[in-house]
């Protein structure tokens, strides 16, 4: 079930309809929510629903052995199972073939003749998502950062709450679980919820799907058909695609769990506007940025023992947290450019700044920095390395060629994506505000209109969100 | 601290972790209940039923086989119909050729 579609609407009006009849009663409102979001995985495949079960149990009883022992070894040793455990479950549905193919191909490379057969598991949907919330709960209940959560259906709806479920934000267990504490009392930010509704709709059903079915899927299916202009420009395209479509989806989800009584996590910041690879970093996918600084680069000794260990950390935790996208090597790859990139930048930090002084030195770290997250993008994107490598040969040539995919259309909405990049900052609240002085028939109204306008200028037929693979 | 059965509780060394809330803390202080939040989606699910019929007939389409489904498909083409006899299909085909044609720009006529 995706979001923008008939089928989330008329699910978000039930959820909504019992929202109202449960106003008043806490825990059965969360229950509601629990059975809820089960319904809203079980749309994708029923079976999977029993290891989601699976994973908020592994955490909820791990949790509690952690919280209910002061014996520092039997905490570790709990927190080592439950963390295993997660990533076991992890490894099995999403990395097993991928070692299987990568051993296949070292033997051939080696002349033997054995190969090991593959499982061919269906890869669920959002499991690394679910996989990370129960990790996070586990260490942070291990380092007393949130309290125990005894309560088995408060567990299940942080591991289960349908708006992050399949493609996040990342919500830490101690940002949400004291939310499921006691209901709120602040009024629900409706106007600002169907700003963020309206803007991820224009971004995946409009942006991302154009760019995606009339340049990019066929730039990056035969790149050797096209000369330089259209592989740039589908380059380019891509990132705008994949912020669209990804920052769409945070978007949506932010907004649904604020009509639902929830607050969810800032996740993205106007990426392409970084002017160090770093500070991309603090402003793409932050939750899984910040994630992976808690739970992986911090704890692998962060930048505290030495520029060396930093580097190695650095490269360690992007290779990581590349592969966590996906069980293929070209991930892998993309990981270790950013890393790469970031042990890089840190070499140079002392000549470079924080930040650039001149109106030039900005220019260029900006078209810098750009264009390095742009050729990262190609690997990502691209099927494999042979086509990654087909991509960049052709982008260094056939600039005489006719343009075929980039055309005036294609142009604009790459330009329309790169102009919300840097729109100044507080735009948001003030159109939230001006929205937010509207009646509430008259907000319902402009939703319906709105959402019509967009469903016109939309293609037929709406693609899934690219982070569900991941 | 003090746990119960049914309940999360909160410590009071409880360290939030730094993010930051997607929704700025000037867009909370006014806003709505969940009654209202229904009836905005209600009046915004009709005005939907009302300009964007046209997508109603393939939504029905991929719906199963069961005999709900069935009469679903018939009411859905049935909607459709009034809809496009009050011309109110009208402002979708109007948005949907617009965008045909600016996709169908070039930037040379010999393209």
């Amino acid at each position: 079930m995706l979001f923008p579609t008939l089928d989330f609407l008329l699910f978000f009006l039930v959820v909504a309809a019992a929202l109202v009849l449960l106003d008043r009663h806490f825990a059965q409102k969360k229950a509601m929510l629990v059975v809820a979001s089960y319904y809203f995985y079980a749309q994708w495949d029923w079976r999977f629903c029993f290891l989601l079960a699976g994973s908020t149990t592994v955490s909820y009883i791990a949790g509690l052995l952690i919280g209910g022992s002061d014996d520092p070894r039997r905490r570790r040793l709990v927190l080592a199972a439950g963390v295993t455990l997660h990533l076991v479950i992890l490894g099995i549905f999403k990395y097993l073939d991928f070692l299987v193919s990568s051993a296949n191909q070292l033997a051939r490379m080696l002349g033997l003749q054995h190969e090991l057969p593959f499982v061919e598991i269906l890869l669920p949907v959002g499991i690394s998502f679910f996989t990370f919330h129960g990790i996070s709960y586990i260490t942070d209940v291990y380092r007393r950062d949130v309290s125990v959560c005894r309560a088995p259906l408060d567990m299940a709806l942080y591991m289960s709450f349908f708006p992050q479920l399949v493609a996040g934000p990342i919500v830490r267990a101690a940002y949400f679980l004291p939310q499921l504490a006691r209901p709120s009392d602040e009024p629900i930010p409706v106007a600002a919820a169907l700003l963020l509704i309206f803007g991820g709709m224009v971004k995946k059903v409009i942006i991302a799907n154009y760019l995606a079915t009339g340049l990019v899927d066929p730039a990056f299916a035969a790149p050797e058909n096209y000369g330089g202009p259209d592989l740039l420009l589908a380059t380019y395209a891509y990132a705008v695609q994949i912020y669209c479509d990804f920052s769409a989806y945070t978007d949506i989800a932010i907004a649904v769990a604020a009509l639902c009584g929830f607050r969810f996590p800032r996740n993205f910041n106007q990426p392409y506007r970084a002017l160090r690879l770093r500070e991309f970093w603090q402003r793409w996918h932050i939750s899984l940025s910040t994630w992976l600084r808690d739970y992986l680069y911090k704890p692998l000794g962060g930048n505290r023992y030495g520029r060396l260990k930093t580097y190695r950390n650095l490269m360690i935790t992007m290779l990581l947290g590349g592969i966590w996208h996906g069980a293929a090597w070209k991930f892998v790859m993309w990981g270790a450019l950013h890393g790469g990139g970031l042990a890089l930048e840190r070499i140079f930090q002392s000549w470079l700044g924080q930040r650039p002084a001149t109106r030039l030195g900005v220019i260029v770290s900006w078209v810098v920095v750009f264009h390095f997250v742009c050729l990262a993008w190609i690997f990502f994107r691209a099927e494999d390395f042979t086509v990654a490598g087909r991509f960049i040969a052709g982008l260094g040539g056939g600039w005489h060629q006719p343009i075929q995919q980039a055309q005036p259309a294609m142009a604009g909405l790459i330009a329309i994506g790169m102009v919300g990049q840097f729109l100044p900052p507080g735009s948001f609240e003030r159109a939230g505000e001006l929205v937010g002085r509207v009646p509430y028939w008259g907000l319902g109204v402009a939703a319906g209109l709105m959402l019509a306008v967009i469903n016109a200028l939309g293609p037929e037929g709406i693609a899934p969100f690219i982070y569900f693979r991941f | 601290m003090n746990h119960t059965s049914s309940q999360t509780s909160l410590s009071r060394n409880e360290r939030a972790p730094l993010v930051t809330d997607a929704i700025p803390p000037r867009l909370r202080r006014r806003g709505a209940n969940q009654r209202q939040v229904l009836g905005i989606c209600l009046i915004g699910a009709l005005v939907l039923a009302f300009f964007a019929s046209r997508d109603t007939p393939g939504w029905a389409e991929r719906l199963g086989d069961s005999p709900l489904d069935h009469q679903l498909r018939t009411i859905a083409g049935a909607w459709d119909s009034a809809m496009e006899q009050l011309r109110l299909t009208d402002p979708h085909e109007a948005l949907r050729a617009m965008m045909n044609r600016a996709l169908d720009w070039r930037w040379s006529a010999d393209d």
